[in-house]
């Protein structure tokens, strides 16, 4: 048998949200990624966003953090303008070739300060943007973009096309461009593989129906999202485009290029258009309240987290149309008039009804593009009849060829949380294959030891950056310099034409050992691009990292106050002043270490907690699974297949077999939690198990606690053994229960229990469920009549095709509102379901002999739970996760995580991707065997501390405590290692005794004194 | 001896005695007329001592502390209010206090009797709806609603909200007074008047602390006045360090404030420092809809926050 | 009055209004040169003594700027922060401090335009006022002049 090989290193096709969530699970885990981004930054789809559904929250703020992480991390390569071109080799050791397209300009030396774009000549459209305006040739992709590096565009710099211009290179105060700059074909070699290239966004040009060729007033949703967004081409002003008129109406049409077999052949629900449609719709309310915003659907689907409350106040609140019909064409107006022509039938009259627009916005859907479709098939990744990558509920995130994983779109349709879950997962599944190379190829930061400051007297350096022209042409730096050197404490002044080169670090570091300096100003950019490069050079020079503070004479000053240089050095003079006095004041901080107990603690036995238990196991650690009931599986144990006709029974089966023999799993069934102690990396829980009482320690938690199924008061249940739930008809099919073949007539309500008052929220699982039962009744018995009584259905993503199965064999769909419920009797032999026609508009009155109640998922609302382990749980009753979007599976608390019903209702799939997810965040942390918290943590001074409790109320991970014995009694006391340094305490505290390390009280204080 | 007096001995000696508490703290009668001091009864004999008059100003959660092990105490509405801010903020366990409630009809100001007698006041005694005040030379009736403290005047919880006995049934809630005029009145001022207003009531005072000595609310250990690093606020009567300490002093006990009116009633300067307690008292109601000391469910009103709270004032 | 170079302590948290800041550079959006810029991590870390503490040192302003609601990199610090400048506004404006000389905003760190545009409103509101004349805390030796 020959040694098979293993890489410590994972390959990320794909710089979007998915593949930097999964680039960062797996470089945190003590593997090297190599993250290739086809385009020059990375970021995706998501750095296009205005904002992100269903809490408006600003897409670039929540997504930049996780760009820096990126960009910065030790362990993870980025490979920009690149693309993967063929893979050879197999699990365990790929050789994968990737083409890298020339960037023509130096990433080393570009110091991206845009002088080249400014300069260059030629003008092309934004593709960020969404070509509704012009870009350079040179260009960063967007003002935030990791990597901040320019790049050339080939196909239209004057000087790559014509061999004339050259402006950039003359221009380039860092002699970064480089215009014999080739393309290049790297070799790599990677354990593993994940594809996370995303969707292309349908383009509806060519088809006449839109009028969208015709009038610039017909946009996309994406087109849309620039406009909305503040970063933007018209910075957020909404006008009509084609004579920048003012608006009145928009209108939303949904479903283009999706769920649409005639136009295109995109037959699949593209599961975002009508969240994003709502968020676009109440962000344009926002901007003003006096547009109309109407949107025209088939069904919305608001089947995720919080979406059908925001669907609500869509509707309530801001007062959004929502209309049924599926709109068969635009067209404009005779002439010059404006506006655009909407032809629909009003469900309320039956008449066609024709309203003008000034603005018309297609919801276009998500589909794979031809490229990453060919690259699959280089690949041997198999893929669906739509394009997306074939896939097990299972095994939710593996591809057909072994060691290559997907997350996001190319998955499935899908929204950014279940992306992020995604990828978690598929970091997990690359992670786990390769767990005995893990860390075989990853760097650590080693930095030459610290020389103790004690006692020392402040001696501060300052140095002045000219960046290039950025800073020097506006202040007088030369000024500034000089006058720092005449501020307390300062040893040493300097100036640096770039400040951020290598040699320039260097030469920094060189100082600070020759002039012992102990506390370093630099005046140049913004710390928040550049504070951990110099945070390094004074480690490099034996200096505490927090002996630093940055001063912002670029973004803050040179480049927004370029008419009065004067005034601007002035104030250039006295920021350095005020860092001065503040860096004077600060002392070294310590980064607290904690150890992580190495085992780990899955409470719930259903499938969730069973993949979480796997996953964490396959990753080679010890994992106690804590569950109520005497069996594993929970609710999976009644259903019977899913959505892609897999036996939930036989994959149960396996399951259960694999964590039951699994040494590395200790199962504690028909068991409970009675007690918890302890916080992230040293939790101590008490387990019950009728009389035995056993604690375990574990260094995290995962909550698998799931849900259970609604009963219902009406439609006869419980009076009537023909009314069933959905789960007690899987229970007859499970059993093969002859009764079924010779039912007649099966009717299905709903949303039963869900989507009403008191239980507001879509339970997301039941209508594809609806399709699975009524499909498989029929093929029990080809003759059954089977009506589906529904409010709309969500049979989202690719599994719409069981919708237009159903419809196709011969079920009938019939619509009903809230208002007009089906009324169920029985009358003897069967049983009479009277409901409203929607499109007869008149009663009909179905004889049944079999009714199925597709009832609510019901969170258990475990207060207990959410008590011991500090956790929220939201108004529905389900866990709050730590972000919506970009944290789905973790808690704010660090150290728990989150998967399956008792975050939301979701399917196997999904739950199975979000265990392992969940396992991932907790395999990030144990894999790190200690957390070095930050020194930038609150501290309490215990003689100042009242004990008020204040810190501990407005504390959202629960880092303040009151101390309740010894010495200190009654004081609070800050857990460094949970403490995320926001200050919110300190702020609060009445007597002073917190102190936020980094920015004291006195700090600022100092600050201020010397503005 | 009034039947308030007469009720607390007898409930303070049945709790002594039956070693229910180690202490009782009240009121007793103080050295000069219209005053009282509090006093500690620590065995039933003691309880002779203790007192009620309309000249229970001081609200004795002040002197609540943990040390005292289990202790009752002597509380109008106000202090009540007051006891469950300390409950709710960690001061003490409810369980180590027994609050002996007093259905409270309303302190009477010192000044506003001298004023109305005419010179000193040798005593003064309760009858009914009206006062009798002494003096060398005569003595006067005057309605006891004359002589109320504004706090007292303009009172809505004049019964206790939490206790475990009460002395008397409960008083009527007066209620459609208008608890702001005066701050309605500063408001409208133009910012300089307002300036001048303040600057004005407010250069008497001459940083004695005697406010912040009777707040209960006052009890960090170290009075962000008395830090020194770094020392912010000077410590004289600069007018502006005078204006800072009590602005912060206000904003502290915002939402925290049950207008007990101890600190007004200890400044020996007559400065009118409940001004800026009320002026956020009204925010806090104003804005978030929140009285202090109403609940144990819910920390005050700085702890806490809503999603939709108001904000026309952020851009 | 023109000659009037107002200076306002701006407090910028490090997430959304540092980042709108640094936005507006990157996008050179123009603003005349008046705001010292204090970096916090949250607005939430604003206590009122700190702008206490610029007023009382002659700042013709003080802006206060964060996430807006929900965006806060802190989950919620800004919900009590807002709560904080609630109070603060209403007790200087009622010791009669003008309501021009403090200014509070919520800008994402996308909303580089927002962030010109309010710094410039600001930048407006304190030179119509003119300089601070009341709470500043004179030096001893300006006091005994």
């Amino acid at each position: 048998m020959t040694h098979q090989k293993t890489m410590g290193s994972v390959l990320i096709a794909g710089g979007g949200i998915g593949g930097i969530q999964a680039a960062l699970d797996l470089a945190n885990s003590g593997y090297y990624v190599y993250l290739v981004e086809k385009s020059p930054s990375i970021g995706g789809v998501m750095a296009q966003l205005d904002k992100t559904f269903p809490t408006n929250d600003c897409s670039m703020c929540i997504m930049s953090p996780k760009l820096v992480e990126v960009g910065r991390h030790l362990n993870i390569e980025l490979l920009t303008l690149s693309e993967i071109q063929g893979v050879t080799g197999e699990k365990g050791d790929f050789e994968v070739e990737v083409f890298q397209k020339a960037r023509y300009v130096d990433m080393d030396k570009c110091i991206a300060c845009g002088a080249c774009t400014e300069k260059c000549p030629k003008k092309v459209e934004d593709t960020y943007n969404q070509g509704l305006v012009k870009r350079k040739a040179i260009y960063a992709l967007y003002p935030q973009a990791v990597p901040l590096k320019y790049c050339i565009d080939a196909d239209h710099c004057l000087m790559l096309t014509k061999g004339k211009c050259g402006i950039c290179a003359k221009t380039c105060p860092a002699g970064a461009i480089n215009y014999d700059d080739t393309d290049k074909t790297l070799s790599l070699h990677v354990g593993a593989i994940i594809l996370a290239p995303g969707f292309k966004a349908y383009d509806p040009s060519g088809k006449e129906i839109y009028n969208y060729d015709r009038s610039p007033d017909v946009v996309t949703s994406l087109e849309f999202e620039r406009l909305l967004s503040a970063s933007g081409p018209n910075q957020g002003h909404l006008m009509r485009i084609s004579d920048h008129g003012k608006l009145k109406k928009i209108a939303w049409l949904q479903c283009v290029g999706s769920r649409d077999i005639n136009t295109c052949s995109n037959g699949h629900c593209s599961s975002v258009c009508c969240m994003y449609a709502i968020k676009q719709a109440i962000i344009a309310k926002e901007h003003d309240p006096s547009l109309d915003c109407t949107i025209f659907y088939m069904d919305m689907r608001t089947h995720g987290k919080g979406f059908e409350s925001c669907y609500n106040e869509a509707r309530e609140k801001h007062g959004i149309r929502f209309v049924r019909c599926r709109v068969h064409s635009v067209f404009g107006q005779p002439g010059e008039t404006v506006g655009q022509v909407i032809d629909y039938v009003d469900e309320t009259t039956g008449r066609v009804t024709r309203e003008i627009f000034d603005i018309v916005v297609l919801s276009v859907g998500m589909e794979i593009s031809e490229e990453v479709k060919s690259l699959a098939e280089n690949l041997e990744v198999a893929l669906t009849p739509g394009g997306f990558a074939r896939t097990n509920s299972f095994n939710p995130v593996a591809t057909s060829r072994e060691g290559i994983y997907v997350c996001g779109a190319l998955q499935g349709p899908k929204d950014i949380p279940q992306s992020v879950i995604e990828a978690g997962s598929a970091a997990l599944s690359a992670g786990a294959s390769l767990a005995s190379a893990r860390g075989t190829l990853t760097q650590t930061l080693t930095a030459p030891e610290e020389t103790d400051i004690t006692g020392e007297r402040p001696r501060v350096g300052v140095f002045v950056c000219y960046c290039g022209i950025n800073i020097g042409s506006v202040i007088d730096v030369p000024a500034v310099r000089d006058f720092a050197s005449g501020l307390p404490f300062v040893e040493y002044v300097g100036d640096n034409l770039y400040s951020c080169s290598q040699d320039t670090q260097d030469a920094i570091t060189q100082v600070i050992r020759e002039k012992k300096l102990n506390r370093i100003v630099v005046a140049a950019c913004s710390p928040r691009t550049h504070d951990p490069l110099f945070q390094e050079t004074l480690m490099n020079a034996g200096l505490n990292k927090y002996l630093f503070e940055m001063v912002n004479i670029r973004n803050h000053n040179s480049w927004v106050h370029k008419d009065h240089p004067a005034e601007a050095t002035i104030k250039a003079q006295e920021m350095v002043r005020m860092a001065v006095a503040k860096v004077a004041l600060f002392t070294p901080l310590v980064e607290a270490e904690l150890s992580i107990d190495q085992n780990a603690l899955v409470v719930g036995g259903g499938l969730s907690g069973m993949a979480a238990a796997k996953a964490l196991s396959c990753q080679g650690y010890h994992v106690s699974i804590v569950e109520k009931e005497e069996t594993l599986g929970g609710q999976a144990n009644h259903l019977y297949m899913t959505a892609k006709g897999e036996s939930i029974q036989d994959g149960l089966k396996t399951m259960v077999t694999e964590v039951t023999s699994d040494p590395n799993i200790d199962l504690f069934l028909g068991a409970e939690l009675s007690g918890v102690d302890g916080f992230v990396g040293n939790f101590q829980s008490t387990i019950t198990q009728g009389d035995k009482r056993s604690s375990t320690t574990h260094g995290v938690t995962v909550i698998a606690t799931g849900a259970g199924e609604y009963r219902p008061d009406e439609y006869l249940y419980g009076q009537d053994p023909r009314v069933l739930t959905g789960l007690e008809l899987d229970k007859k099919f499970i059993d093969d229960d002859p009764s079924l073949k010779k039912a007649g007539c099966a009717v299905f309500i709903q949303c039963v229990g869900s989507r009403e008052p008191g239980r507001p929220y879509c339970s997301r699982v039941c209508c594809t469920h609806t399709m699975v039962s009524a499909l498989h009744l029929k093929e029990k018995n080809p003759k059954m009549q089977i009506f589906v009584l529904y409010r709309d259905i969500r049979t989202y993503g690719e599994r719409e095709a069981l919708y237009k199965e159903a419809r196709e064999k011969g079920v009938l769909f019939i619509r009903y509102s809230t208002e007009d419920k089906p009324v169920v009797t029985n009358s003897g032999d069967r049983l009479t379901v009277t409901v409203t026609d929607h499109v007869l508009q008149r009663p009909l009155s179905i004889q049944a002999d079999l009714l199925t109640l597709a009832t609510a998922v019901v969170p258990y609302r475990d207060a207990k739970l959410a008590q011991f382990f500090k956790v929220p749980i939201n108004d529905e009753g389900f866990f709050a996760e730590a972000h919506v979007k970009l944290a789905p599976s973790d808690f704010a608390v660090s150290g728990v995580f989150l998967c399956g019903l008792a975050h939301y209702p979701k399917p196997v799939d999904e739950a199975i991707a979000q265990a392992q997810a969940a396992a991932s965040s907790a395999t990030r942390l144990l894999s790190g065997k200690t957390i070095n918290t930050s020194g930038n943590v609150a501290e309490v001074n215990p003689a100042l501390c009242s004990g008020c409790g204040v810190c501990e109320a407005v504390c959202p991970y629960n880092a303040p405590s009151l101390v309740t014995e010894g010495k200190e009694a009654g004081k609070a006391r800050i857990n460094p290692v949970i403490c995320k340094g926001c200050g919110a305490c300190v702020a609060s505290c009445r007597s002073g005794a917190l102190q936020l390390k980094g920015f004291e009280e006195g700090q600022l204080m100092a600050m201020i004194d010397n503005f | 001896m009034n039947r308030y007096t007469e009720t607390i001995q007898t409930l303070a000696a049945k709790l002594l005695e039956t070693g229910d508490v180690k202490t009782v703290l009240g009121f007793k009668r103080g050295t000069f007329p219209l005053t009282t001091e509090p006093f500690l009864a620590t065995t039933p004999a003691d309880t002779g001592e203790l007192y009620w008059d309309v000249n229970c100003r001081l609200n004795l959660a002040t002197y609540l502390k943990k040390e005292m092990g289990k202790v009752a105490v002597v509380a109008k509405g106000c202090d009540t209010r007051n006891i469950l801010v300390h409950i709710t903020e960690n001061r003490i366990k409810r369980e180590d206090v027994v609050i002996i409630g007093v259905p409270c009809t309303g302190m009477i100001e010192v000044k506003k009797a001298t004023e109305m007698a005419g010179g000193d006041i040798l005593y003064a005694t309760e009858q009914g709806e009206e006062m009798i005040l002494t003096t060398a030379g005569e003595e006067i009736r005057v309605p006891k609603a004359q002589l109320l403290r504004q706090n007292c005047a303009l009172c809505a919880h004049p019964n206790p909200v939490i206790y475990d006995m009460l002395v008397a049934d409960p008083v009527p809630v007066q209620t459609g007074m208008d608890r702001y005029a005066d701050i309605r009145e500063i408001d409208a001022k133009t910012s300089d008047a307002k300036w001048a207003f303040f600057d004005e009531a407010f250069s008497a005072c001459t940083r004695c602390y005697a406010c912040r000595n009777a707040c209960p609310l006052c009890y960090c250990p170290t009075c962000f006045v008395d830090e020194s690093r770094p020392q912010w606020v000077g410590k004289g009567t600069d007018p502006v360090d005078v204006r800072t300490y009590h602005m912060l002093r206000a904003i502290h006990c915002a939402g925290r404030c049950t207008e007990c009116g101890a600190c007004e009633s200890a400044c020996p300067m007559d400065v009118p420092v409940r001004l800026l307690t009320r002026k956020m008292e009204k925010t806090v109601g104003d804005r978030w809809g929140l009285e202090a000391g109403l609940t144990l469910d819910a920390r005050p009103a700085q702890d806490i926050f809503c999603l939709d709270d108001p904000e026309e004032f952020i851009l | 009055m023109s000659s009037f170079e107002p200076k306002i302590i701006t407090f910028l948290c490090n997430w959304c209004s540092y980042g709108a800041a640094d936005l507006a550079g990157v996008s050179r959006f123009q603003y005349p040169p008046h705001m010292r810029v204090i970096r916090v991590p949250c607005s939430g870390r604003i206590s009122p003594k700190m702008v206490l503490a610029a007023l009382r040192k002659g700042a013709d302003g003080v802006w206060i700027s964060g996430c807006h609601p929900g965006d806060c990199h802190y989950i919620e610090g800004n919900y009590y922060a807002r709560r904080k400048f609630t109070l603060l506004k209403e007790i200087l404006e009622f010791n009669g401090i003008e309501p021009g000389r403090l200014h509070f905003s919520w800008i994402s760190s996308a909303e580089g335009v927002k962030f010109a545009e309010v710094a410039n409103r600001v930048i407006d509101e304190v030179k119509q006022l003119g300089p601070a004349r009341v709470f500043i805390k004179k030096s001893p030796e300006e006091s005994a002049a």
